[in-house]
């Protein structure tokens, strides 16, 4: 299991920004606003400074259309990942009704720099008791077909990340 | 005790709905790590909620160690998720409810007429679902202590990670 570059994008972009993108969709807020691009790239060298690390496994370039919490914390104030305030959220997931989809994000190898859920279904209203967003406020996107999939909940109870992944990505190869 | 899934053996890579209706492997579900695999009767017996009980105190422990648990009966997934919940338990319960492999691996508690239920049963299994340690839980006493599973989640981890000692410079 292995992860992807992810970012969200609210500042113009030239075009070759994205040209080595695996997946770019429009966000809008709950409201139908325009709220910019999200978009993914495989690992490698780091495609944008915005490039945080995400599981991979939650791209899916069949993906519906798919309500998502975002939790995006700034550099300035992220916590530990190993902070207990963190880890409480990752225990909530594993004991809550399941989200089709969850990763934490990664920026460096020891802050958490968010998280991204999937909500289930056509309603966001799952997504008001995303457990990440007690970390810091969480931004409520519609976005488009292409990006999302499901993932199946996060086999429990490990909540550690393994060599530096966002979890739940598993496995300790270097990949 | 199913003998042929003793020590040595590997264990079939079940692929059984989870407590939210999902479809999972057994081998998805340890992901390379040392896993405990335990079957239960069923919500309703008072030695499952005992030995519950137990288990979700060592999650506490679980959750920072690279282990995995996975319990299994034939409860339908949405009583194995009420249950689940009511307990505390933060890891994944699959639900065999047609008993599709209760005769494979003999885990069928013929004495029970009326649940058709798992005979209980627990295998410490490594990364390849390679069986290590078996216990057979039919009497309560037969179960592994947590202190018998710490033991054992210490011998396969030193076993299957190479960086136990930890590397020289």
């Amino acid at each position: 299991m292995s992860w992807c570059w992810f970012a969200a994008l609210t500042r113009p972009l030239a075009r070759e920004e994205l040209v080595d993108a695996s997946a770019c969709v429009q966000a809008t807020d709950q409201d139908g606003r325009p709220a910019g691009l999200l978009a993914a790239w495989p690992r490698g060298r780091r495609p944008l400074r915005e490039a945080v690390r995400m599981d991979e496994r939650l791209l899916d370039p069949g993906g519906p259309p798919a309500w998502v919490s975002l939790v995006l914390v700034p550099r300035e104030v992220a916590p530990l990942f190993d902070d207990p305030a963190v880890s409480q959220a990752m225990r909530r997931v594993l004991a809550g009704p399941p989200f089709a989809a969850v990763s934490t994000l990664v920026r460096d190898a020891v802050h958490f720099a968010g998280a991204v859920t999937v909500g289930e279904g056509d309603q966001p209203g799952q997504l008001a008791d995303d457990p990440f967003a007690r970390l810091h406020p969480a931004r409520i996107l519609r976005v488009g077909p292409g990006l999302f999939g499901r993932l199946p909940p996060p086999a429990g109870p490990a909540i550690q990340r393994y060599s530096g992944k966002p979890w739940p990505a598993a496995g300790f190869d270097t990949g | 005790m199913a003998d042929r899934f003793g020590p040595g053996g590997r264990f079939p890579d079940l692929e059984l709905p989870d407590h939210s209706g999902n479809c999972r492997r057994l081998s998805e579900l340890a992901a390379g790590d040392p896993l405990l695999l335990h079957f239960y009767r069923g919500f309703w017996c008072p030695k499952e909620q005992a030995f519950f009980r137990r288990l979700v105190q060592l999650q506490d422990e679980a959750e920072v160690a690279y282990t995995r648990f996975v319990s299994v009966s034939v409860d339908p997934p949405q009583v194995a998720a009420a249950f689940r919940a009511g307990l505390g338990a933060r890891w994944t319960f699959l639900s065999d409810t047609d008993r599709q492999y209760q005769a494979e691996l003999g885990l069928w508690e013929t004495t029970d007429t009326v649940h058709r239920a798992y005979r209980p049963a627990s295998f410490l299994l490594g990364p390849g679902l390679d069986v290590r340690q078996t216990w057979n839980g039919y009497w309560f006493w037969g179960r592994p202590t947590n202190e018998e599973l710490r033991q054992s989640f210490r011998t396969v981890t030193m076993a299957i990670r190479p960086d136990w000692e930890v590397p020289a410079r």
